[in-house]
C-alpha cells in the first residue's frame, strides 16, 4: 500500500468494516496479550459489500434513486435479478451456509454483523 | 422514441440468449443495459434477460479464498440458465470470466462437478454443463458478424475515441476478444486513438488493498491520457471495469479537483447511435458522473 493517505471513500468503506464487527479484535488484542493471535475471516474493507451479497444476493441495492434512473432510460424499475426473484436469493442464503461461508467468515445473520 | 429499423432483419442465430446482468450493470449503467437490449433486438438476435441472477461470484476475490465455494456459488447462476434453457451473455468481463472458467473446469473434472452437485441438490437445482457461456462481443462478432453489423450502420459516428477492453477479455491466451472489440467500433465510423495505457488494468480488484495506486496509477492514468487526447469519449465494454471508472472520476474530482470530461461510454451505446438511434432512446444523458452533453451536442451538429 502507498505511504500516501488513502481517499476519505476508501476510509469511510474501512470504517464501515470496522462498525460491522462485533469484537473489536486489535483492542481484544491488547487487552488479552497472552491469547493466541487469529486473523478475521474478512477484512474490514471487504465486509460491507459481503454483508450486501450475503442479504441482497448482490453488491448493489435497489434503491428509490436506482429506480428511477432505470425507468428514466426506459427499462422497468426493478431489475429481473434477486432483487425482483427472492427465491434466488433465499437458495444462495442455504448454499452460503452449507459450504460454510456464514461460519468461516463469522456472519451474524440474525444481528447482519461479522464476529470478528 | 424512434423506430429505427434493421437493414437485415432476418434472425441471425436460433440460439436463445439470456443476458446476465451483474452487479454494476443494473445499478449504475441503466443506459448501457437499454442500449445492449435495443442493439440486440435490432440484429434480429432472440435476446432477453437471464433472470434470477446472483453476483457471479467474483473469481478474483472467492477464488482466491476457496476455490470450492466459487465453484459452487458460481454454479447456481450456471443451472439457473441452464434450467432456462439459455446462452448465458456476460458482457461484465469479470461474470464472464467466472462463469466460462467454472464452466470449463466443472467439464474437465467430474469430481468437483460431483461435489458442486452436491451443494446444488440441497437447493434443488442441478447442472449437467450442457450450456454456452459467451462474451457480449463474441456474440455480436460471431454469431451476428461484422458484415451484418455494417451493413446496419445509419448513421456512422465521426468521432475519436480512446477505449479501454479490460483484462479478462484478452486473457485467454490467444483471445480473439481485443481484435472484434476494435473491428466493431470502427464499423460505427469511430477513430480509434491509441494510447500507452490500452492494456493497463483499470485496477477495480487492486483498490481494496492500495486505493492510490488502483486509482491515480491504474484508472486514473487512462482517463486522463485520453482528456489530455481531446477524445469525444472513452468507450469501455465491462460493466466491472465501469464501477471503477466512476469511482476514480468520483474521487480524483473531490480529493484533488480535477475535473474530467470525456464521457465514459458503453459499446451498446456507440452502436445504438450508429444504427440510427437517438441518444434519449436509452437514457443516454442520465445518471453518469461526465455527462455526455457535449458528445451528444456534437452528434447533433453532425446531421
Amino acid at each position: 500500500m502507498s505511504n500516501e493517505k488513502p481517499p476519505k471513500s476508501w476510509t469511510k468503506l474501512e470504517e464501515t468494516g470496522k462498525g460491522l464487527t462485533d469484537h473489536k479484535l486489535e483492542e481484544e488484542m491488547r487487552q488479552n496479550p497472552w491469547r493466541r493471535p487469529f486473523r478475521a475471516g474478512a477484512p474490514d474493507i471487504a465486509k460491507a459489500s459481503l454483508k450486501r451479497d450475503f442479504e441482497v444476493g448482490l453488491v448493489y441495492y435497489v434503491g428509490d434513486d436506482v429506480e428511477q434512473d432505470r425507468a428514466l432510460c426506459g427499462l422497468d424499475r426493478k431489475p429481473p435479478t434477486a432483487h425482483l426473484f427472492k427465491d434466488a436469493l433465499e437458495k444462495k442464503k442455504v448454499l452460503l451456509d452449507e459450504v460454510g461461508v456464514v461460519k468461516r467468515l463469522g456472519f451474524d445473520k440474525k444481528k447482519g454483523k461479522f464476529e470478528y | 422514441m424512434s423506430t429505427v429499423q434493421p437493414k437485415d432483419d432476418k434472425t441471425a442465430s436460433k440460439e436463445k440468449y439470456g443476458y446476465f446482468l451483474g452487479c454494476v450493470m443494473p445499478v449504475k449503467m441503466p443506459w448501457a443495459e437499454k442500449a445492449t437490449l435495443l442493439v440486440s433486438k435490432h440484429l434480429g438476435l432472440d435476446f432477453d434477460y437471464m433472470k434470477e441472477t446472483l453476483c457471479c461470484i467474483r473469481p478474483g476475490v472467492w477464488r482466491a479464498i476457496d476455490p470450492d465455494w466459487w465453484l459452487t456459488l458460481t454454479s447456481q447462476n450456471l443451472a439457473s440458465a441452464e434450467k432456462q434453457k439459455i446462452t448465458l451473455v456476460d458482457s461484465c468481463n469479470g461474470c464472464y470470466i467466472s462463469h466460462y472458467e467454472t464452466l470449463k473446469e466443472l467439464k474437465e473434472e467430474p469430481d468437483k462437478m460431483a461435489m458442486v452437485n452436491k451443494n446444488l441438490a440441497k437447493i434443488g437445482m442441478n447442472l449437467s454443463g450442457t450450456l454456452k457461456v459467451r462474451h457480449f462481443l463474441e456474440v455480436l462478432y460471431e454469431d451476428v458478424g461484422i458484415d451484418k453489423i455494417r451493413a446496419n450502420i445509419k448513421r456512422p459516428l465521426k468521432l475519436k475515441i480512446t477505449r479501454h477492453l479490460g483484462c479478462h477479455a484478452r486473457d485467454r491466451g490467444n483471445s480473439p476478444m481485443p481484435r472484434y472489440f476494435d473491428e466493431i467500433l470502427k464499423a460505427t465510423g469511430l477513430e480509434i486513438i491509441d494510447t500507452p495505457y490500452d492494456l493497463t488494468c483499470c485496477g477495480l480488484l487492486y483498490y481494496f488493498s492500495d486505493p492510490n495506486s488502483a486509482i491515480y496509477q491504474r484508472a486514473g492514468k487512462k482517463i486522463e491520457t485520453a482528456q489530455g487526447l481531446g477524445v469525444d469519449a472513452f468507450v469501455i465494454i465491462c460493466s466491472g471495469c465501469y464501477d471503477q471508472f466512476e469511482r476514480t472520476v468520483k474521487i480524483m474530482s473531490a480529493e484533488k479537483g480535477v475535473k474530467l470530461d470525456v464521457p465514459i461510454v458503453h459499446l451498446s451505446e456507440v452502436l445504438a447511435l450508429a444504427f440510427g438511434y437517438k441518444p434519449e432512446d436509452f437514457g443516454m444523458e442520465y445518471c453518469r458522473p461526465i455527462p455526455t452533453t457535449k458528445l451528444i451536442e456534437k452528434l447533433k451538429e453532425e446531421k
